[in-house]
Order: structure tokens, then sequence, then C-alpha cells
């Protein structure tokens, strides 16, 4: 069962279970409970499984582990504490693990201060970092409180020696539960949960601490399984907030690049000056260093040691560096990418500004929420906006945060490489009937509704079955007996091997781009495939004239006066929330039906003004935008796609009105081009953004008739023919085969570059393929990419709304693109749907070059 | 399709018609094993296609001679029990048509057991009329040939139409000094190999190949005439 608490307990009911010491010293340190301690506290302590939702700096870390060290204190007094684990605590960082191993010892020693006796209770870390000795000396007296990553558990678990000490466990926390929720990390601690509990004869309680987040029901099964109890406390928005969206300029269309940039600077910096420390979010690296340096480059007297970036590509060092001087109050403004989301300690930051859209209403609040970290401190955070559809967005999104209309995360069900990897750990630590591991297994759950088949498809890959059997020894991860059903261990570096690649996080591929020995960027490798010699294109707004590329470095020219030739891809962009997407297009349809029903401007302005709670620059300009959109051809909405035929310096276009975010309109958009592709039998190129997306071409196509073939059940089996030959699909098997341990990324001692492990996931894709297209590794790819990456299932709600009618199809025709069009060709990535095999490509490239010699009247070649 | 008079690209292969003579460059045996001793697990399907592909080669023409222009084998230092299998099964399939020449690569310096065991040459470089074929690798002084066919270097052309970019094997044709060069594409097939669009070659033979002459391999030879040019 899960049931929201409806009400907390009350002061003395909490007071009551407390030892005299520990409220003691709680009273004199905090006089009161704050709400999550009077709900959490004593469910905790009564051994109640919890989830509790509360933002950045609600003591909620402290409501966790109250009951827990009163719990401790209470055996050590008594004598009975035992040398054993009672409580593991896991968090996705390794930085807040520190800080909470700081935060439980000082409370400890202000308690045997007024105790004026020691307890012997032990707190201890224990991550990648931990070293050998400190590893030995827990193993002989093993923390209380163990403090760890998802990672490190799951090593523990397959420590013979460690492992006696997590059989009597009584508590499992897992903290920022939101960020592990989502992705196969948390997939991975979801099956280590499970070992967990395995070893130990009772059930161990389990609490949950989330940030902003929804559904809560969904986390709290996750936490728990699909048959667990858990009690759901929901305190996410007692914090206040005091959120703005700011434009530099009044007018965000008749301005200059240079103007725009200009007033954007002036804007940050006179926010900066106003408050005493501001965290700057960017969404991207690139971006994190452009801003600190034209905050230094602009305003050199404000800016010098007192500004720092700070993300994922810089130094582990300077990182800390960073995060070390914010909390002692040194820096005056920290620009970050995405990377001081999580909730470890910067101290004092009483500002927070977004440099582009969060993309998702969570997000913004989690940031947002990194201002204010006391209870009682107001959140304060401000959304600069550069263009109209961002000024529309972010003002959608203000309303969703202000009236706590939160996006619906997505857990990813049956990872086949992840549960390659458990399968594996599992089969290493003790011999398992395998009845026992599908049913261990389908306790997670992100594997409650794991088929037998795959099972059993997951079992034949690691008993290598997929190669013939005198190859056998090479490829065989585990040994599976099918007469007796028992599965274990193979090989004798297994061990090694598994303890040295564990873990879910893939390796990025990102190409060095230099001028001469200097580093100007990074680009995707499958970017440079595309960039021949003398190719201009853009990095971090500059241009650069590609010259040549030796392994994972691109050799590239910076003084190029000319125009891109090769357009942008593969953006580091977030993408837009399908449920912030849906309330887009909601405001669009209202203003929509002002226009239409002849409401005058001033009307409009109020409703808009109402509805979002911007200012009147704000207002004024979405008024403008709406209302040359509605004059030029019509508004889309949620439920009404346009279709938009249109053209630009001679190139055509069919642009997709289609408000549903990126990851549904990478779906919609690829099934598409692949029904054309076919119709037509040419290559498709297409570009994508969270706004819709369009079919670029020369000569005429049969668009409509294509899309008109689409229909909601067949969707899937289109996507995965349409995923053939992509590079995400190429991108993602690498991911999934490094999960499953087909391609180790350390081995014998030997760490591989992440350009290495491109080229042969490649090798081993096709290798793959020609096993069998439902390869477990490859199934899981697809799955991936359709499920995780994109979004499939939304995608199949938007076909289904077309074909039932209630999302309408309109067919437009314009000269130039529409105003809501045009950004959304700028700002699209693009993609190419290749229809012809390369023997056939090979055929027209050739032709193409004889025409052209042809032209020249050279017979040479003819 | 004809390079020179008599010297002929037959698939990934040169034929010298007038000699009966056919050159292989690059095989590379063992490069799945090696990819699995570096702990990428790839199933073994190389040997196998190798076989049908030079097998459809063997049977078009008439051979007295094959010549295997460098790094038959994968490994540099060692040979494995896989190379020794599937070298020694190689080396049968090309008695079975002619005798055999190793014109020695880098990756070939222990590949004397073998040659002993089948009683094959290995040389440095072999010389028939005026045309010299050698690895690639460094450059042998006092070659006295107006043709030299090369290999070491694995040519690639990437071929671009919009956002798509496909890679093929090449064969590429120009000039060193005042001789003609050819450069052989690899015979590895799990791998097409480097770029010349856009990475820097190895070999000293090849400095700058933008005036090179491209011949594509697909399902036949296509010509594209200039590497600047395309």
């Amino acid at each position: 069962m899960i049931n929201f608490m409806k009400k907390p307990y009350e002061a003395k009911e909490v007071e009551g279970i407390l030892n005299p010491l520990v409220k003691k010293w709680f009273l004199d340190k905090f006089r009161e409970f704050s709400l999550p301690q009077l709900y959490g506290v004593k469910e905790i302590h009564d051994r109640n499984n919890i989830l509790i939702s509360a933002p950045t700096g609600a003591t909620k870390t402290l409501t966790g582990f109250l009951s827990i060290l009163n719990e401790l204190i209470n055996l050590s007094e008594k004598g009975k504490l035992m040398d054993k684990v009672y409580c593991v605590y896991i968090s996705p960082l390794k930085a807040l693990n520190y800080d909470i191993e700081i935060n439980l010892n000082e409370p400890l020693k202000e308690i045997e201060k007024i105790a004026k006796k020691k307890f012997g209770i032990r707190v201890g870390v224990r991550t990648g970092d931990t070293s050998q000795s400190e590893r030995s000396k827990m193993l002989k007296n093993p923390p209380h409180i163990l403090i760890t990553t998802p990672e490190s558990l799951a090593i523990m678990l397959n420590s013979y020696k460690f492992k006696e000490n997590l059989t009597e466990v009584e508590w499992l926390i897992v903290d920022e539960i939101h960020a592990l929720a989502d992705n196969k990390r948390g997939v991975h601690l979801s099956l280590s949960v499970e070992r967990l509990q395995k070893l130990n004869q009772n059930k161990i309680t389990r609490v949950g601490l989330s940030a902003t987040i929804s559904p809560l029901e969904e986390i709290a099964k996750y936490l728990v399984n699909e048959d667990g109890n858990c009690k759901i406390v929901n305190v996410q928005f007692i914090k206040d907030m005091d959120l703005k969206v700011l434009s530099p300029v009044p007018d965000l269309i008749d301005i200059t690049h240079k103007d725009m940039h200009d007033s954007l600077y002036k804007l940050i910096d006179k926010l900066i000056q106003g408050h005493k420390t501001t965290l700057i979010f960017t969404n991207t690296r690139s971006a994190t260093e452009k801003v600190v340096h034209h905050l230094k480059e602009k305003f050199p007297k404000n800016y010098t040691e007192n500004i720092g970036a700070h993300h994922g590509s810089l130094g582990k060092e300077h990182r800390h560096n960073i995060e070390k001087r914010l909390r002692e109050g040194k820096l005056k403004v920290v620009v970050c990418s995405t990377s001081l989301e999580l909730g470890i300690d910067i101290g004092y930051i009483d500002l927070v500004i977004l440099l582009g859209s969060p993309k998702s209403v969570s997000r913004g609040l989690q940031r947002i929420g990194r201002s204010g970290h006391k209870l009682h401190d107001t959140a304060k955070g401000r959304i600069i906006v550069l263009d109209r559809d961002d000024l529309i967005e972010n003002g959608v999104l203000l309303k969703a945060a202000i009236e706590k209309k939160i996006d619906n995360i997505h857990i990813p069900d049956n990872c086949l490489d992840v549960l390659s990897q458990q399968i594996y750990g599992i089969a290493l630590a003790d011999r398992i009937h395998i009845d026992d591991l599908f049913e261990l297994i389908k306790k997670s759950y992100c594997y409650r509704n794991l088929s037998k088949e795959d099972f059993f498809e997951v079992i034949d890959y690691l008993a290598g079955e997929y190669t013939k059997l005198e190859d056998r020894n090479v490829y065989a991860k585990i040994w599976y007996d099918k007469e007796t059903g028992i599965v274990g261990k193979r090989g004798r570096l297994g061990r090694v091997i598994y303890m040295t690649n564990i873990g879910t996080i893939p390796d990025e591929t990102r190409v060095k781009v230099k001028v001469g020995n200097q580093v100007v960027g990074t680009i995707d490798e499958a970017f440079l495939e595309r960039l021949r010699r003398n190719d201009v294109f853009v990095l971090g707004g500059e241009r650069y004239e590609f010259l040549f590329a030796r392994g994972m470095v691109a050799q590239v020219n910076a003084s190029v006066y000319r125009p891109p030739t090769i357009p942008s891809w593969f953006s580091e962009m977030l993408p837009l929330s399908f449920d912030l997407a849906l309330e887009i297009g909601k405001f669009r349809r209202y203003v929509e039906e002002k226009f239409k029903s002849g409401k005058s401007k001033k009307e409009i302005l109020e409703f808009i003004n109402d509805y979002l709670y911007v200012d009147k620059n704000a207002a004024n300009a979405i008024y403008e935008y709406f209302k040359e959109q509605f004059l030029y051809l019509e508004v889309p909405s949620d439920n009404k796609i346009i279709i938009e035929h249109s053209s630009e310096e001679g190139k055509k276009y069919v642009v997709f009105h289609s408000l549903y975010g990126r990851r549904v309109n990478d779906v919609l958009s690829r099934a598409l081009a692949y029904a054309i592709s076919r119709l037509e039998h040419k290559d498709i190129e297409f570009g994508i953004s969270d706004n819709g997306f369009y079919i670029g071409y020369n000569k005429k196509l049969r668009v409509m008739d294509a899309f008109k073939l689409l229909k909601s059940e067949e969707l899937r089996v289109v996507m995965e023919k349409a995923l053939e030959k992509t590079e995400v699909l190429r991108r993602r098997f690498r991911h999934c085969a490094t999960r499953s341990l087909m391609i180790l990324r350390n081995y014998k001692g030997r760490v591989k570059r992440v350009g290495r492990q491109q080229v042969s996931s490649m090798i081993l894709l096709s290798a793959v393929k020609r096993i069998s297209e439902d390869f477990p590794i490859l199934k899981e790819a697809k799955r991936e990419v359709l499920e995780d990456l994109m979004d499939i299932d939304n995608a199949e709600i938007v076909l289904k709304g077309i074909e039932k009618g209630k999302i309408k199809v309109k067919e437009l025709h314009s000269v130039i693109p529409s105003p809501f069009a045009f950004n959304l060709v700028l700002q699209g990535y693009t993609d190419i749907m290749k229809i012809d095999d390369k023997i056939e490509f090979l055929r027209r490239m050739h032709n193409k070059v004889l025409a052209k010699i042809g032209k020249n009247g050279s017979k040479e070649y003819m | 399709m004809e390079l020179f008079k008599n010297i002929e690209i037959i698939d990934l292969a040169l034929y010298l018609s007038k000699y009966k003579t056919l050159i292989i460059s690059d095989l590379h045996i063992g490069f799945e094993e090696s990819l699995n001793k570096q702990g990428i697990f790839v199933p073994r399907f190389q040997l196998d296609d190798l076989f049908k592909r030079l097998k459809g080669i063997l049977d078009k023409v008439e051979i007295k001679r094959i010549i295997i222009n460098g790094d038959l084998k994968h490994e540099f230092g060692t040979i494995s029990d896989q190379e020794w299998r599937d070298s020694l099964k190689l080396i049968d399939l090309f008695l079975e048509y002619s005798e055999v020449i190793l014109v020695k690569g880098n990756h070939d310096a222990i590949f004397e057991p073998i040659a002993k065991k089948k009683n094959i040459k290995i040389v440095d470089s072999f010389k028939i009329d005026d045309i010299c074929i050698l690895h690639g690798n460094k450059i042998l002084e006092n070659l006295d040939c107006n043709i030299l066919i090369i290999g070491h270097d694995h040519p690639v052309v990437s071929l671009r139409e919009n956002s798509r970019v496909e890679k093929y094997k090449c064969f590429l044709k120009g000039k060193w000094k005042d001789k003609n060069l050819i450069v052989m594409p690899s015979f590895k097939l799990l791998i097409e190999g480097s770029d010349v669009f856009k990475e820097k070659l190895l070999s000293p033979y090849l400095d700058d190949v933008s005036d090179f002459e491209v011949f594509v391999v697909g399902d036949k030879i296509y010509k594209f005439g200039i590497l600047k040019e395309i």
C-alpha cells in the first residue's frame, strides 16, 4: 500500500520517542521540529517505509537520520551496540557523501559533549575514492552508518568479507532519489537494493529522500516495489518562492545581436551586484565558459577572483575548490552548466539565475531551490529569456511552478544491459537457482514487467550461447547448467572484470577541437564524421575551418569569415518535458481563442498578464508574436497540429507545428521521414526541435501521403526500422555494450580510450546483427533510444489523438516561413533518414561525379 | 579496371595480368582475437568472410603467384594460437592456387615460424620488371622501378551528400618523386580504414595525396577522378 500522510505528528509524540540526551541536544539547537521532521521521524522510528519529498534546505537529511542516531545512542547506552552496519545511506554524489559524514559526526560530538561520554558510534564513507587501508579498517570495524554510492554498494555486495557486515541492516536511506529513479543508475541501484535485502533475514526499512518531483506514488513504488508499503510525505512547497522571467530588452525582435549581447550582460551584472551570492545555470559547458569570460571582460572591476566556473569537464580539484570557496562565502558568483543542481552544500546563495530554459518545471524548481538554503528563506529565481519562444516557454513554466504542476518523470523499464551486469555480479557472489534468480530480479520495480523470454535471452548471452562452442570460453561470463538450473561464476578473471567495470554511466565521446595546441572546445565524434577539409562549422558561437583529424583531435583554423558549410546537430540541449509542452500548447489555444473571438488588444494583454504572471513588456512581446502568427497563418496548439508548406532561400520546407517536446518530435519526425523515404525512394533530411519538426527538400515530396500512413499501433515497428542505420542507435549500442560488459572499459589493467570503444562497438554492432536483430543488448539499445532518449509512448498518444480526431491536423501554405516556423527551422538540429544501401549510394555519387565531369567536357572519365 | 597496362584492380586486390600475379595487402589476421584480448567480445566472423571474398578473386583469374604486401597478421609482437591457426589455413588456401611470397609489413616481425613451416619466402620488397611491391611503412632506397605499389595506410574515401556520409575502401594512384605510386586498400574486412579526406596518412611515401586519383571499391570499381575535386 502506498499512501500519503495527511497530517504530521504532534511535537510531543516525536519528543516521546527521543532519548533524553538527543532531545536536549535537538531542542537546544533547533528549538522546534521542522515539518518534514514532524512527519517523518516517528515513522522511521516505527520501521515504516517512507518517501519524503521536500525542497533543498528543508532538513530532509536530519529527518532521515534523527531516529537512527537516537536508536544507536540508546543501544550504546545499554551496551548493546554491535559491530555491524545498522544503516546504509546512498546518494548519487560522492561529494554529498562527505557532507553527510560531517553532518552526522557533528551532532554525535555535540550529544557526546552533553552526555560527557563517548558512544562509540562510527560513521563511515565508502566510495570509489576510499583507500585500501580505510577499506580494510572498515572490514574489521564496520561503520554503524555506512555512507556510499550505488556503484560502491554493488561492489560491497560482491565483496566476500564485507558482505558479512551487511546481513543485519535495519535502515536504508536513498537520498536525492529523484536524480536516480529516472536513469539507469537508479535501475542498477534497484537491483542492488533487492540483493541487499536478500542478504538480510529481516525487512530493511526503506527511506527515500527526494526534491520536487512527480508522481510521488511512482517514486515510492520504485523505492519499495509494487506490493510494498510506503508512506509519502509531500512538503514540496513549504519554501516561499520569488520567481520572475526577465528579458534583457523591451523588444525581442528589432534588436541587433550586439545590443542584445550588451544588454544581457548588463542585466546579469546588475542582478549579481544587487545580491550577495549568485548561482547561474547555463545548461551547457561551453556557455558556462563563455559567460565567465564575458563578465570578466565587460566588468573587469566587478569580476576577478570572485567568479568561478563549475561543470563536468573541469577537473575534480577545480570543482572542489569552487565548492569550498562558495561555502566559505568567498565567491560572488558561480556559473555552472547543470552540475550544481544536486544537493551538495554550497553555502549561502540568495539568487539563482537561469540563462535559458530549464525545460522542465521540476528542474527549474530544483535549480531555484538552491537559493535560500535555510527552510524559511525565500528561494529567488530569475529566468532570462532571449527570444519570444523562450519567453512563452518560461512564462508557462513559471506559471506551472507557482501553481505546483510538476512534470512526470519516466522510470526506465526492463533494461537488459543493467540486468546483464547485475546477473553477472550475482553469479559471481554465489551459486543460485535460475528460478530464485528470476524471482529476485522481479522484486525490483524496474523489472516488475520482465518476461521470461527476455530473462533467458540475457542468460544465454551471459553463458556465451551466441558463439560457437569452441570459442565459448572467451565469451561466456557465467556458467548455467540447464539440467540442475544452477547459475554460477565462470573463469578466473570474472571478479576483477566485474569489480573494475561496474556502473552505468557511459564514457563520453567528445573530439577535442584544437587551434594549434590550444583546445577551443569539443565536438561530437559523429559530427566529426561529417566534416571535410575546409568545412566551416560553428562551435561555442565561433566559426572554425576544419583542417584534419587525428584520433580524437580535430585541427581547425580560427580565422574564417565564410559562412558555415555544415549545420550543427546533436546539441547538448535539454529536451522540453512533454507535460510542460502540453501546457504551452494550451496557452497557445487560449490566446488564439481570444483572437478568434475578436477580443481587443487590451483584453488579450490583460489575459496574458493574468495567466502567465509576466510583466507588461513581456506580455506585450507575447501579444505581438501571437498576433503576427495569427494574421499570417494560424496558431497551432495542443490539439491542433499545423503543417506548413513554405520555402526560404530556394529550399523548401514542410514544417510540422507539433509542440510536444523534442523527445516526442524525435519519434514523429523519424517515423515520418522513414515513411517518406520508402515512398519516394530517397534520403530525407529533417530537423527537430521542441516546438515541432520539418522536412527539407528540393523536389516535390509526398509528405502528406506519408503522414497519413503513420498509425499509432505500427509506430514501434516503424521506428525500429527507422533507427537501424542511425548514429544515435550506434552510440547507444556502445553504451549498452559497455554496461553489459561486451566491451570492457577496464581490462587487464588497461583502460580503454573512448575512441577505441567507439570503433570496436561498430564492429561489435554489425557482428551482433548477424547473430540476431533481437540480440538482447541490441534490443536494449533500441529500447533505450525509443523509451528513454526519445518518448515513443507519448508519441503514440499524440498519434492516437489524431486518429480519434481529438487533435486536428491542418495543412497550410505560406510564402515565407511563419513567425512560429522561423525559430523552429533555425533552432532545430538536423539528421537524415537513409534509404538506399551503401552500394546504391555509391552509384548515385558516382553518377554525380560523371555528370560533373561530363559538363566540363572531359572525355577521360566517360 | 586497369590502372596501368597490365595492372588491374580486382575487388580489393591488384592483378598483374602479364605475370599472372595477384597482390593482396594488409589482411590483419587475428584482429578479432586481438579485440577479444582487449576486452571487446566481438564474435568471430572474419575468417569465413575473408575466405569467401578471396575465393571470389582467386577463382576469377589465372594465378601463378600470390604476393601478400605486408601485415598478414594483426598482432605486432607475438603470435597467438588463433593467428597461427588462421594464418596457416589462409596460406593453405593460397597454396592451392600458386606460390606465395610475403612482403614484410610492420606487423609481421615474428612471422618467420609460419613462413618456415610452409616454406614461404619473406622479402622486404618484390620486383617484377619495372614494378616494385613494398609495404610502404618506410622508404626503401635504390628501388629501380617506375611503378611502386604500397599498402600500409588502408585508404578510405568518405562520400558525402547533404548530411549523409559513407566510407569506402579505395585505391589511390599518384606520384612519388618521379615514380608512379599505387596505394592499395586493406583486406581487413571489419574496418574500412583511414579517411584520406581528413586524416594524415602515415606512409613516408604519402605526403600530399590531394592530386591522387581515387578508385572506389564497391560492387565493382568506380573511378572518382582526382581526390581534391571530389
